[in-house]
């Protein structure tokens, strides 16, 4: 939207508005009384997220969740991983949300991007990728080695996939005799 | 006539809705989509139902669906939490006495702290009924139940409906307290499994059983209502609600 802040209903009483700095408590200034929650405007400079589809111009198709599209016009640069790129994608055509590509400065083609996680109406997440990492994410050792083996000793995407995204994923079944 | 609690819950919830009122619930909440559903096929065949993430909602993207909750239009919300409290808090992040360091940490509230104070009734539910669950006080605020004084707040909690009884939520006090009890459960029952003062001085009644007719339905029309919403709430479907023979 491009305010500065931004009243919301409820929050009040949250232990959540507690740790928030970015979030305060001030008067209807028509009343001078009635109390919110004010927001102030997130404005990150990098966005990154992953999407179902996405064309050469940088219009995006991605799911449900409309967070994508209010961060990508809320960020200065915004990078989306696709499973599929198309030549041309309409708004017509896309699933969910619609992000124009206006907003968006880089595409990449990542098939099986969101992995560990899933990508609604194409895969659910890895339960057991899940749990490892959940497991791994109890201490900073045993983190660093997750990171290690997952992020930094991973050539590059392709070899992710290879390696980590199960192969009944990547391989749907053959036709008898193929 | 036998039912499970999943069904038990479903029944109980379909009948806080109104008919011509929208109604919503979150995603992954197969029992209140199924008390939804359940609701409009019985006695409330004009509510506008909006079930997040299937194929019962008029938007695309949960964008809308917030702003028509803060606009005042949102009639009733079915909300679950890890912990409740007898003051009407629930908490969907954290379990542990130090919030800085959680001892397990949970998705969030997502959007529950905004629609606790925008929907204008919001009936709680729990499928576990533990002292565990039922808490004095939560370990964490996720959405809180009082309303300090000149606070802008559009809509209350009304309810709290478990598997083993019903609470209603006194404003004016701003505490839960016990109402009905469901067979075979005793009051003695609900004392130990529950983790705060019940608000109760004598006999409790209690909760109408579902009917045949209300679990006839929920087995038929709702449960393939339930096999198209989405493929999780089919796989749920398929799990819980007993298929209905056909006479």
């Amino acid at each position: 939207m491009g305010v500065p802040y931004i009243p919301v209903v409820g929050l009040m009483g949250t232990d959540l508005l507690k740790r928030r700095d970015d979030m305060v408590v001030a008067a209807d200034p028509f009343d001078g009384k009635t109390l919110s929650v004010v927001a102030r405007a997130l404005r990150p400079d990098v966005a990154v997220f992953h999407a179902q589809k996405a064309d050469r111009q940088g219009n995006v198709s991605c799911g449900y969740d409309a967070e994508a599209l209010i961060l990508a016009e809320a960020s200065r640069r915004v990078i989306v991983t696709a499973e599929t790129i198309v030549d041309r994608l309409t708004e017509k055509e896309a699933t969910g949300a619609f992000i124009p590509g206006m907003h968006v400065h880089a595409v990449v083609h990542a098939r099986f991007g969101a992995h560990p996680g899933g990508c609604t109406g194409l895969y659910g997440p890895d339960k057991a990728h899940m749990a490892r990492y959940v497991a791994a994410a109890q201490d900073d050792a045993a983190f660093a080695e997750y990171l290690q083996v997952h992020v930094f000793d991973v050539k590059d995407h392709d070899e992710y996939v290879e390696r980590f995204v199960p192969r009944e994923w990547r391989e749907p079944a053959r036709a008898v005799g193929g | 006539m036998e039912y499970n609690e999943s069904e038990l819950l479903a029944v109980l919830l379909s009948r806080e809705v109104r008919d011509g009122e929208v109604s919503a619930c979150g995603a992954h909440s197969q029992i209140p989509a199924a008390g939804l559903l359940l609701a409009q096929a019985l006695h409330a065949p004009n509510a506008e139902l909006i079930i997040l993430n299937t194929a019962f909602t008029p938007f695309r993207t949960s964008k809308p669906f917030h702003f028509l909750a803060q606009r005042g239009d949102l009639g009733l919300f079915f909300v679950s939490g890890v912990q409740i409290d007898r003051y009407g808090n629930y908490n969907l992040h954290q379990l542990g006495p130090d919030p800085d360091h959680p001892k397990v940490r949970f998705p969030g509230g997502y959007g529950g702290g905004l629609i606790y104070y925008a929907a204008r009734r919001t009936v709680v539910f729990r499928t576990e009924h533990t002292r565990r669950s039922l808490v004095e006080k939560v370990d964490y605020i996720s959405a809180a139940g009082a309303t300090p004084p000149d606070v802008l707040r559009l809509g209350n909690p009304t309810k709290l409906v478990t598997p083993k009884a019903c609470f209603s939520f006194d404003r004016q006090a701003g505490v839960l307290r016990l109402d009905t009890i469901h067979s075979p459960w005793t009051l003695a029952d609900i004392r130990e499994n529950t983790g705060f003062d019940l608000g109760v001085g004598g006999p409790v009644p209690v909760t109408p059983a579902p009917s045949a007719e209300e679990l006839r339905v929920l087995r038929s029309a709702v449960r393939e209502k339930m096999l198209i919403a989405s493929p999780a709430y089919a796989a749920w479907a398929r799990g819980t609600l007993v298929e209905e023979q056909s006479a």
